[in-house]
């Protein structure tokens, strides 16, 4: 029971963080139509400009430096390269975000070698929050599972309850008729897709201590970010946050299991057939649970194309 | 005049809401096979709604379509447009980088079912070649067969537009707003190009204009908030009282 | 440019002689140009010829890869399947797999399509070093080839010619598809998707269509790999190799026929060459396709026939000084990048900085056989010199271009983005 509610736990935080990736993501679809598959990249850079200036400052000011330089970088992104090649289609930003984050992956390693570094949590935040039955629950997991909560509130109000959410919000639905009204959409535009990169980087500031920081790293929450919104539904923040949440609980509670296909079979007594072809059906669960998103968003591909809380078609 | 046989189209009690908001509030329309109608009506009124549904882009809230003898609502645009229903967009919807020719060519070969045919050239097909010169030739495209779609004049491009409606021998036509955007000239001469070219179809025309609806139509339907309110010959629409109100307010028609 | 009938038989004709031409490690390297040569056309009929972007594409070059190997275990080269014929078997295995993601993939489109054909590639990353059976765990799946219809194929060379062989005849039947009414089709599913349902089509079934032979073609590049290395592991999925065949494709230019397959030649005979001088040689290739995708739509070969048409428009006599200007520019800055870019990975490479914590001063890095003082200003000079010079001669080439185009064309190298050849 204990390790059923440590796995719930460790899922919910990792589903937060998932969370803090692909709000800005979802949300920066839903205003310029691409996705932005260099994203992923501003998390990894979080962790690394963490990395490299919590020697300087200090953890905490390293953390929020960071989200500040990858804000930064997010705005020179939208304001040098995607605005750019705005007017060739969605298919050609597409592939421009994705020679981005290849670049930017190349030039992790360059400068920090193509091998995960020691960012780690610092000392001070290093110890036991509460107790679960016999198991400590450290504080870090907490603290991160509290930032991303805060985010999603503090996004949520800026959205629904401040004139620039309400602008923000228009711009989603009609840039066109958004600047006729006299708003700088440009503006905006540049705004959004720099809080939305500064949340990635915050992500990952955060994220890179406790996991690890490598330069797999945006290749690999990526492909979880865009199973998100694609479970989520495309444009949608409440989508993704469900989206987060039930991946990340589901493969914490896989990860858990040792189970295997051949063990169900068991139950019918068909154990040693299934044991006899081998191959998936001896897999433990546990070893599946990386696949376990992948199939989900296969799923909902089938059952539920515009995803569980998708508006756009 | 009309023969008392099955009408080609036959809407009933169709209905469509996007979410809380009834666009369509119950139609019953009728079209007799090779009868031209006009559909009328002011912005906003579900013209193009109508289209959508009836050409299978949307699938309505309520009611029913049938189309040759065929209940259609629900029916994927590809499933009606096999069973003889085609229609034109009203922004013009061809292939831009391809030639005019292709653009033609790739209308017309649909009847002959190659869409998954990769063993023979398509060069080589004579009668898909003929039948696309000679749609090209029915809207005098032929001579800029070689040109990009995309490099067209714009009443060209609605010429070839035409075209590739009529490339699948329908029964039936759906025109959404053909003379959009042309001059009286361009007008004129569209007028007659489709005058000749729904010769013994059905024809469903959206319009602004009232002398290509006078000029064109056999009958005339209303549309207003969703709703038919009239449909008659166009002199007694002209005359109607509620079109009048509709179009110009209550003091006006009085 | 079109290729005429002559250029393609020379083009033949000089591949075939290329083993009387080359030493036997630069034919290996020919072989490997050949597989993703057909790679990259096999992606580019899906992305460029019916629009739907694949990041994923490994997936179909690794099961056809791992079918074929089990092929030549089960068979021993005899039987039903020589060694000559085991690319087939890559074309079933990547034709039914190609289907199969196809159907899920293609339901929907742009970006998302992307990220389905990346998931479904990532899946199998993530399998595939569980499954021993079928992919061999994480060391993967070796075997021998077998000799067949007489010849031993133990030689480079003979292997060279079966590869040769089975591009040829993989590019034949791609050319042949376009002037097949499905081929158009796949065309219009580029141009306007929507509007094939309305004219009667059914857009699906077609987008699967293209998603299945690509993937076939792409199983057959696959499978030939696999003849040739002897050996496949799970890493034949990563994302690295997606990547690679998206940016070679771009690079190269699909608007054109071969113009994936020279990219990709390119790319990989580069990355050959290079691979001793340099660690970086992906990030040049990332910094390369970004410029292309920025300034340059139709890739290289767009390039050229973009200057092939200026020449035709304006003379030789404009265009020379424009074309030299261009090409200074792109060396320049080239050096200028490659000397940072190199100077940066030995300053932060590790044994540097550890030598750099020892001793009292930065010492000297070892460059382009000289010896380079990091702190020194002289050094960084050097660069900044080529990459300013560099970027002079561009300015002045963007200049004369727009000058030379004035009233013609609006913009000449857009103008160079991919028409259907």
């Amino acid at each position: 029971m204990d390790a059923v509610v440590f796995a719930v736990l460790n899922g919910v935080i990792y589903g937060l963080l998932l969370f803090m990736v692909s709000a800005g993501l979802t949300l920066i679809f839903g205003m310029m139509g691409v996705l932005n598959f260099a994203h992923a990249s501003f998390y990894m850079l979080g962790a690394y400009f963490a990395y490299a200036l919590q020697g300087l400052v200090g953890f905490a000011g390293a953390v929020v430096l960071s989200t500040l330089l990858v804000g930064g970088v997010g705005v020179v992104v939208e304001r040098g390269f995607l605005r750019r090649v705005h007017r060739h289609g969605h298919a050609h930003e597409l592939l421009l975000t994705f020679g981005l984050s290849f670049i930017v992956a190349e030039l992790v390693k360059l400068f920090f070698g193509n091998y995960p570094v020691d960012y780690r949590v610092p000392k001070a935040l290093d110890f036991a929050a509460f107790a679960v039955g016999t198991q400590q629950y450290p504080v870090y997991r907490v603290l991160m599972g509290g930032i991303a909560l805060l985010m999603f509130a503090a996004i949520y109000l800026l959205l629904t309850r401040t004139r620039i959410g309400i602008v923000v919000r228009a711009a989603i639905y009609r840039p066109r008729m958004v600047e006729a009204l006299g708003h700088h959409v440009q503006l905006v535009f540049m705004g959004v897709f720099g809080i939305g990169a500064a949340l990635a980087g915050l992500a990952g500031a955060v994220a890179g201590a406790f996991y690890t920081t490598n330069p797999n790293m945006a290749l690999e929450i990526g492909v979880m970010v865009f199973v998100v919104v694609v479970v989520g539904g495309l444009g949608s923040l409440a989508g993704a946050m469900l989206a987060s949440l039930l991946i990340g609980i589901l493969t914490s509670l896989a990860v858990g299991v040792d189970a295997s296909i051949a063990d169900l079979a068991a139950l019918v007594g068909a154990r040693e057939w299934a044991q006899g072809i081998g191959g998936l059906l001896t897999l433990k669960l546990s070893s599946l649970a990386a696949t376990i998103p992948f199939a989900l968003m296969l799923l909902v591909l089938l059952l539920r194309p515009s995803g569980l809380m998708g508006e756009r078609t | 005049m009309t023969q008392m046989t099955q009408p080609i189209l036959s809407v009933q009690g169709l209905r469509k809401s996007f979410g809380e908001t009834e666009i369509i509030r119950g139609i019953d329309l009728e079209l007799a096979a090779g009868e031209r109608r006009a559909l009328i009506g002011p912005n906003g009124a579900g013209k193009s709604t109508l289209f959508h549904l009836i050409s299978g882009q949307l699938a309505p809230s309520a009611g029913s379509i049938v189309f040759d003898r065929q209940r259609i609502d629900g029916w994927t645009p590809q499933r009606i447009n096999r069973r003889g229903l085609a229609r034109s967009f009203q922004i013009t919807n061809i292939f831009p980088k391809l030639s005019v020719f292709e653009n033609v060519r790739i209308a017309a070969m649909q009847r002959h079912r190659v869409q998954y045919t990769f063993w023979r050239l398509l060069e080589r097909m004579a009668r898909v070649r003929e039948q696309a010169e000679r749609l090209l030739e029915q809207v005098r495209l032929q001579g800029r067969a070689a040109t990009l779609a995309g490099e067209l004049s714009y009443s060209e491009q609605r010429s070839l537009e035409l075209a590739m409606t009529l490339a699948s021998d329908p029964k039936l036509v759906l025109l959404d707003e053909p003379m959009a955007g042309m001059s009286s000239e361009e007008t004129q001469y569209t007028l007659q190009l489709i005058r000749e070219v729904t010769v013994g179809r059905a024809l469903l025309l959206v319009e602004h204009d009232m002398e290509v609806v006078f000029s064109l139509a056999d009958r005339v339907s209303v549309l207003v908030y969703g709703e038919v309110i009239a449909t008659g010959t166009p002199e007694e629409i002209r005359a109607h009282q509620g079109v009048r109100e509709a179009y110009l307010g209550e003091e006006a028609a009085a | 440019m079109r290729v005429t009938t002559p250029m393609a038989l020379l083009g033949v004709l000089l591949l075939a002689a290329l083993p009387a031409l080359l030493p036997a490690g630069l034919l290996n390297a020919a072989i490997q140009m050949l597989i993703a040569a057909l790679f990259a056309c096999a992606y580019s009929l899906l992305s460029g010829r019916a629009g739907m972007l694949s990041f994923g594409h490994a997936a179909y070059f690794g099961v056809g890869a791992f079918a074929t190997v089990h092929a030549m275990k089960a068979f021993g080269g005899a039987g039903l399947l020589p060694t000559p014929l085991l690319p087939l078997v890559g074309a079933l295995a990547g034709l039914g797999f190609g289907i199969v993601a196809g159907w899920f993939a293609t339901q929907r489109s742009g970006t998302t399509f992307a990220m389905i054909t990346l998931a479904i590639a990532e899946l199998l990353h993530a399998i595939a070093p569980q499954l021993k059976g079928w992919f061999g765990g994480e060391s993967g799946i070796s075997t021998m080839r077998m000799p067949a219809w007489g010849l031993s194929f133990g030689s480079t060379q003979q292997v060279y010619y079966l590869a040769l062989a089975w591009v040829l005849l993989s590019l034949a039947l791609l050319y042949f598809h376009a002037a097949t009414p499905m081929g158009r089709l796949t065309l219009a599913l580029r141009e306007n998707s929507h509007r094939l349902g309305f004219l009667g089509y059914d857009a699906h079934g077609l987008g699967v269509s293209a998603f299945a032979l690509s993937a076939m073609l792409s199983g057959i590049a696959g499978s030939l790999q696999v003849v040739s290395n002897e050996a496949v592991n799970y890493v034949v999925f990563d994302a690295g190799v997606s990547a690679a065949v998206v940016l070679n494709s771009y690079i190269g230019g699909v608007g054109t026929f071969l113009g994936p397959a020279l990219g990709a030649a390119l790319m990989t005979f580069f990355s050959y060459a290079v691979s001793d001088a340099t660690q970086s040689w992906l990030l040049y290739q990332g910094v390369l396709f970004v410029l292309v995708m920025m300034v340059l739509p139709g890739g290289l070969t767009g390039l050229v026939s973009t200057t092939a048409r200026l020449v035709g428009r304006h003379g030789f006599a404009a265009v020379l000084p424009l074309a030299l200007l261009a090409l200074g520019a792109a060396l320049l800055l080239s050096a200028g990048t490659v000397f940072v870019v190199e100077a940066v990975q030995r300053i932060f490479s590790q044994d540097y900085r550890s030598l750099a914590r020892m001793a009292a001063s930065l010492p000297p890095i070892t460059m382009f056989a000289h010896a380079w003082q990091p702190a020194a200003a002289s050094t960084w000079l050097v660069p900044a010199a080529l990459l300013a010079t560099g970027a002079a001669f561009a300015w002045s080439a963007r200049a004369r271009l727009a000058a030379l185009t004035r009233g013609t064309e609006s913009n000449a190298l857009e103008a160079a983005a991919p028409a259907i050849s």
